[in-house]
């Protein structure tokens, strides 16, 4: 690593991050480092707890070579990269079409009640941010909803207070 | 290859590959379009110019979808009509109808098309969104709700700029354009994004609310701040140029302009300008009138003449007077029976002047800049001297050419740069004669006489071969002397140098010059050695160094403010204080001319004026003036005439400016200049001493009177600052911080400024601006005491 | 045979009498004579008389200075000059209407998206020296002031036709 990556805020990148991009990089051509981009976005924000800072994502620009405002864009595109800070669980409540028929309102409203937030907020405690999504691609166990990287189908009141219980 | 289509009943024959928007407009058939630009890539995302195309199950997008043999388009059948129509619907649903108090109501893309393809009443009941404006500096004003998400802007910063500034963040009904953490786009063609944007959102901010477009009359005219002569619009209302518009001419300009040619006009309404004729009385400025002045002129001039002889009149011109005025300054002066007139007003070196070109031309065409394969740019601030030309070389960098920089300020560049050479102004010969060593080993061709011995000292750097090899594996090379090479010290060893070089490579040298008009002022004879068109100059004259040293007598001066136009501002300062009589004719009332002048006579500056620019390519442009003269100003080719008839010299019965670029014109007859210079042998290359110099640059917004009095330029972050400008590491030598005072010496005159760290300012160099208070106590090409305060 | 009719009509001035008689009858009618300047004639909301220049009722001027009036005067009597205001806003440095020059033809008033620039109601006004009849910002606002409730009653029932 350069002195001027230093410098530019590369170094907010932890190692074990690093290797983790590293290993995405190698899977395009070298002249096309920003193929990794989503997945450095990713990693970045699993390493600051959940959520991506400005300089984060210039770290993720000069680290892949690529115009900071291209690497805005993306993060902002997509709903998976926070901008904010969230909780601990981040709760992500599909509400497309599929799980609004078989009752994603009900998830809503049960969700809601049960944390005291409403939708896109979250609790004074950190440890939950709920979030509506589209479409997750899980319509065959409709309601769903996504915690980290599980996905919980077929949801009812009761099976939501259990998962919920089951969080620290 | 060719393939026959048809486009609304009309058989064409369109290039295989061209999309059919193109064959389209060739054709005359016009097709709505907001994302299309004809010098931008494709993005077919505003999904306007919607088309049918027989066999195509849907409406294609014009601008995206390539012709192919037999294809038959329709652009205005019931199916593509209804397809543009949606998609104007669509485009109207988040535009705020605010029109009324939108600075492109008029000349709207969106609003001529959505009287073409609009509904007269909306569906849309629900709430519009609004997006935040976002500051984009001094020059853009946003209206971002207005925003269509064409993406030409971010296409523009990507492709042309090559500086990503802007870009879409967010997605859907949320994306907005935007720099996402808001900064000024910095960049010195930044403005065009105004001419791009086909709504209101991004307009011109010093021209915001101040006119409408149906009330403005339009006159082209030339842009008189830099070499490459960018064809203009100039906007009139109520007699004044209220805003400058790029004019297409794909051989200067293409369809873009530099931020300086669009917004330093506004200089020419500055309160600053001389409207009455005034002549100092006893100490006192007083105003009169034209016969009296013109009289007190005559009167003076005549006096010196005859008390000390006409030998100690002298004239200085700008570079950036039409080629009208400086021919008819020389003949006035060289009437009169004097030599003395210059135009290269921050020149230095003269020695080799016999040698020049018939004028410095860039030596190839502009768009020729776009097919080399290397250049060599030697001591240029390139992108913010001459914008369009830095735009010329990047096309060609993309294309693969190695483009090479070596001088005084290390500019970042938007494209692969070969090599970078960034030294102390003193070593630049030393590192031009590198190169051209390593060129003769690479080549083994002996050296010319007089090099070995010089150059025994010269080491052959690493990047001295890499620009060698470059320079010599080129099919089709240029070496380019910038404006902060003529300025040099040595630039009769640089030009040696660079002709040898070019020589060895076979490539084409060029110079980048000053102002909008040196190659003209060399063709009208505003140089002492020579006349009109390279003749004899009878009588011969001396270049403006010897005619300062020599304190002449009288002194006339034509857009000159000698603080800020000099190269030796003190050197001019201390003569024209010295000097008896001092004639300026001036568009402006400078407070220099105020202390030093005797007479100022008020003239008008390019959009006033009726003249002709000849650009760095050798390209005679004429233009009319846009507007009457404030005041009672005249053109200066009109008061010239009248000063030759008052003082009954021969050769002033002009009349009309035409008339004077016809003469001179046919005398310069087709005559080309062969920028190959004869070589002569440098004096030895010694190692530099130790030691500070002062690196000086002209700031791009102070280059002429004109430019410097526009407001807007001066709030950017390339107007001049008063400050040291030193690199990082030379601050840790001095162990100094940014906004610390530092005390710079040099031959006993010290001054202070505050320190400002840059980047591109080369080690154990301090870059101070021409033209900043006691800058021109430091001498460039002396050593200089640096300590903190 | 005409000719001899005509003879004895005018011989016996036929035609006096009957326009005698047309005089007889309005002797008898009901009289219209209105005693203006203390009797008026009703008046339409629509009448295209003195122009002015209104305000929101906080008091902000409406014209933003689009100076589309300007542009469909056809008598080319709008002067308008304009420019961003400390606020930000789209404004008018000047604004001027010669009425000698005017046809008052409404144009300006239809033309306005704001409606601001407005004809009221009066159309006795006089002016007593050069230049008092050249309207500027000034006037016209102050004459909007004044009539304010009038014209903000006439364009509420003029609005669904509108």
């Amino acid at each position: 690593m350069s002195a001027q990556m230093q410098a530019t805020g590369v170094a907010l990148i932890n190692d074990a991050s690093r290797a983790d991009i590293d290993r995405w990089v190698a899977k395009y051509p070298a002249e096309q480092k920003q193929s990794a981009v989503m997945a450095a976005l990713r990693i970045v924000q699993d390493q600051n707890g959940g959520w991506l800072t400005n300089e984060l994502m210039d770290a993720v620009a000069d680290y892949l070579e690529m115009p900071k405002i291209a690497v805005y864009e993306v993060a902002t595109f997509y709903s998976m990269y926070e901008l904010e800070p969230v909780g601990r669980h981040k709760i992500c409540v599909c509400t497309n079409i599929s799980c609004l028929l078989c009752g994603s309102d009900d998830v809503v409203k049960h969700l809601e009640g049960k944390l005291g937030i409403k939708m896109g907020e979250t609790t004074k405690d950190r440890r939950f941010t709920l979030k509506e999504v589209e479409c997750l691609g899980a319509c065959c166990g409709a309601p769903m909803m996504q915690i980290g990287n599980s996905y919980f189908e077929n949801l009812t009141a009761q099976k939501i207070d259990d998962i919920i219980g089951k969080l620290d | 290859m060719l393939v026959t289509i048809e486009i609304d009943g009309k058989k064409v024959q369109a290039r295989s590959g061209a999309m059919v928007i193109e064959a389209a407009d060739e054709l005359g058939i016009r097709i709505p379009r907001f994302c299309y630009h004809k010098k931008l890539s494709i993005a077919a995302n505003c999904r306007m110019c919607l088309v049918e195309v027989e066999k195509a199950a849907k409406p294609l997008p014009a601008c995206a979808t390539p012709v192919t043999e037999g294809m038959r388009i329709f652009t205005k059948s019931r199916k593509a009509l209804d397809a543009q129509k949606a998609v104007m619907e669509f485009l109207l649903i988040n535009h705020p109808l605010d029109c009324p108090i939108c600075d492109q109501g008029g000349e709207c893309e969106l609003q001529d098309v959505a009287m073409g393809y609009g509904r007269d009443v909306s569906r849309f009941a629900e709430k519009k969104r609004v997006v935040k404006d976002k500051n984009l500096g001094p020059l853009i004003s946003t209206d971002m709700t207005r925003c269509i998400h064409c993406t030409r802007c971010v296409r523009f910063g990507e492709e042309i700029a090559g500086l990503r500034e802007l870009g879409a963040t967010g997605r859907g009904e949320h994306m907005e354009i935007g720099t996402y953490i808001e900064k000024a786009v910095q960049h010195e063609l930044s403005g065009n994004v105004i001419d791009l944007c086909p709504v209101g959102a991004l307009t011109n901010k010093p021209f915001r609310f101040s006119a409408r477009a149906w009330e403005m009359r339009q006159f082209p005219t030339i842009a008189a701040h830099d070499c490459v002569g960018s064809n203009l619009n100039a906007h009139i209302g109520k007699n004044k140029v209220l805003r400058m518009v790029p004019r297409d001419n794909e051989l200067v300009n293409e369809t873009w302009i530099s931020d300086r040619d669009r917004f330093g006009f506004e200089g020419v309404n500055s309160d600053d300008r001389l409207r009455v004729p005034m002549i100092k009385q006893n100490g006192q400025w007083k105003e009169t009138d034209w016969t009296s002045a013109l009289d007190f002129v005559a009167t003076g001039l005549g006096k010196i003449a005859s008390t000390s002889g006409v030998s100690e009149i002298g004239a200085l011109c700008s570079p950036s007077s039409t080629v009208e005025e400086m021919y008819l300054l020389q003949r006035f002066i060289r009437g009169l029976g004097s030599g003395h007139v210059d135009h290269r007003l921050r020149q230095t070196d003269f020695s080799d002047q016999d040698a020049a070109p018939l004028y410095p031309s860039l030596g190839q065409s502009i768009e020729h800049l776009e097919t080399v394969d290397a250049a060599l740019v030697i001591g240029a601030d390139i992108r913010r001297q001459q914008p369009l030309l830095a735009h010329r070389l990047r096309m060609a960098a993309l294309d693969g050419a190695n483009v090479m920089f070596l001088g005084s300020v290390g500019s970042t560049y938007q494209f692969p740069v070969a090599a970078n050479v960034v030294v102390d102004p003193r070593c630049l010969t030393n590192e031009l004669a590198g190169v051209a060593k390593a060129l003769l080993k690479q080549a083994s061709v002996n050296p010319p006489a007089g090099f070995a011995e010089s150059a025994k000292a010269v080491q052959v750097s690493a990047d001295h071969e890499a620009i060698a090899k470059a320079l010599k594996g080129a099919r089709n090379a240029t070496v380019l002397l910038g404006t902060d090479a003529i300025h040099h010290p040595d630039l009769s060893t640089l030009r040696s140098l660079a002709s040898l070089i070019a020589q060895l490579t076979d490539a084409k040298l060029g110079y980048m010059t000053e102002g909008a008009n040196a190659a003209g002022a060399w063709l009208a004879g505003m140089v002492p050695h020579r006349g009109p068109s390279g003749s004899k100059g009878a009588p011969a004259g001396s270049p403006i160094s010897e005619m300062l040293r020599q304190a002449l007598k009288a002194y006339v001066l034509l857009g000159v403010e000698p603080d800020k136009d000099c190269g030796d501002v003190r050197a001019a300062m201390k003569a024209m204080r010295d000097a008896n009589f001092v004639v300026a004719l001036t568009a402006y009332q400078s407070p220099s001319l105020e202390q030093v002048a005797h007479v100022m006579l008020p003239v008008a500056p390019f959009t006033e004026t009726s003249g002709t620019f000849v650009n760095a390519e050798g390209r005679w442009q004429s233009f009319a003036g846009a507007v009457a003269p404030q005041g009672d100003a005249r053109p200066a080719w009109k008061v010239l005439r009248v000063l030759g008839n008052v003082m009954h010299i021969d050769g002033f019965e002009f009349m009309s400016s035409e008339e004077v670029r016809d003469e001179l014109r046919t005398r310069v007859g087709n005559a080309h200049p062969d920028n190959k210079t004869r070589w002569h042998p440098p004096r030895p290359f010694v190692s530099v001493p130790q030691g500070f110099t002062r690196v000086t640059l002209v700031a791009p917004h102070s280059v002429d009177a004109i430019v410097r009095r526009s407001d807007a330029l001066q709030q950017t972050t390339d107007a001049p600052t008063f400050a040291a400008l030193v690199s990082d590491e030379t601050a840790r030598e001095l162990s100094v911080r940014e906004g610390q005072m530092v005390a710079m010496a040099q031959g006993g005159n010290e001054i202070t400024m505050p320190v400002r760290l840059d980047a591109r300012v080369p080690r154990g160099c301090v870059l101070v601006y021409a033209g900043q208070p006691g800058a021109e106590h430091l001498d460039p090409s002396a050593t200089l005491t640096v300590r903190g305060i | 045979m005409r000719k001899v009719v005509n003879y004895f009509r005018s011989l016996l001035l036929w035609e006096l009498f009957c326009g005698l008689a047309l005089t007889g009858k309005y002797l008898f009618a009901r009289k219209i004579t209105v005693q203006y300047p203390d009797e008026k004639t009703p008046m339409s909301n629509r009448f295209r008389g003195l122009h002015a220049l209104r305000r929101y009722p906080n008091g902000e001027e409406r014209c933003i200075a689009c100076k589309l009036c300007e542009a469909v005067c056809p008598a080319l009597a709008i002067t308008i000059e304009s420019e961003q205001r400390a606020d930000g806003t789209r404004r008018t440095t000047r604004y001027d209407i010669d009425l000698t020059k005017c046809i008052f033809c409404g144009f300006c008033e239809e033309s306005c998206p704001v409606d601001s620039i407005v004809e009221t109601r009066v159309f006795e006004y006089h002016g007593e020296q050069r230049g008092d009849l050249y309207m500027t910002k000034d006037k016209l606002l102050a004459v909007g002031d004044k009539f304010e409730k009038q014209i903000a009653e006439d364009r509420a029932r003029d609005a669904r036709y509108r």
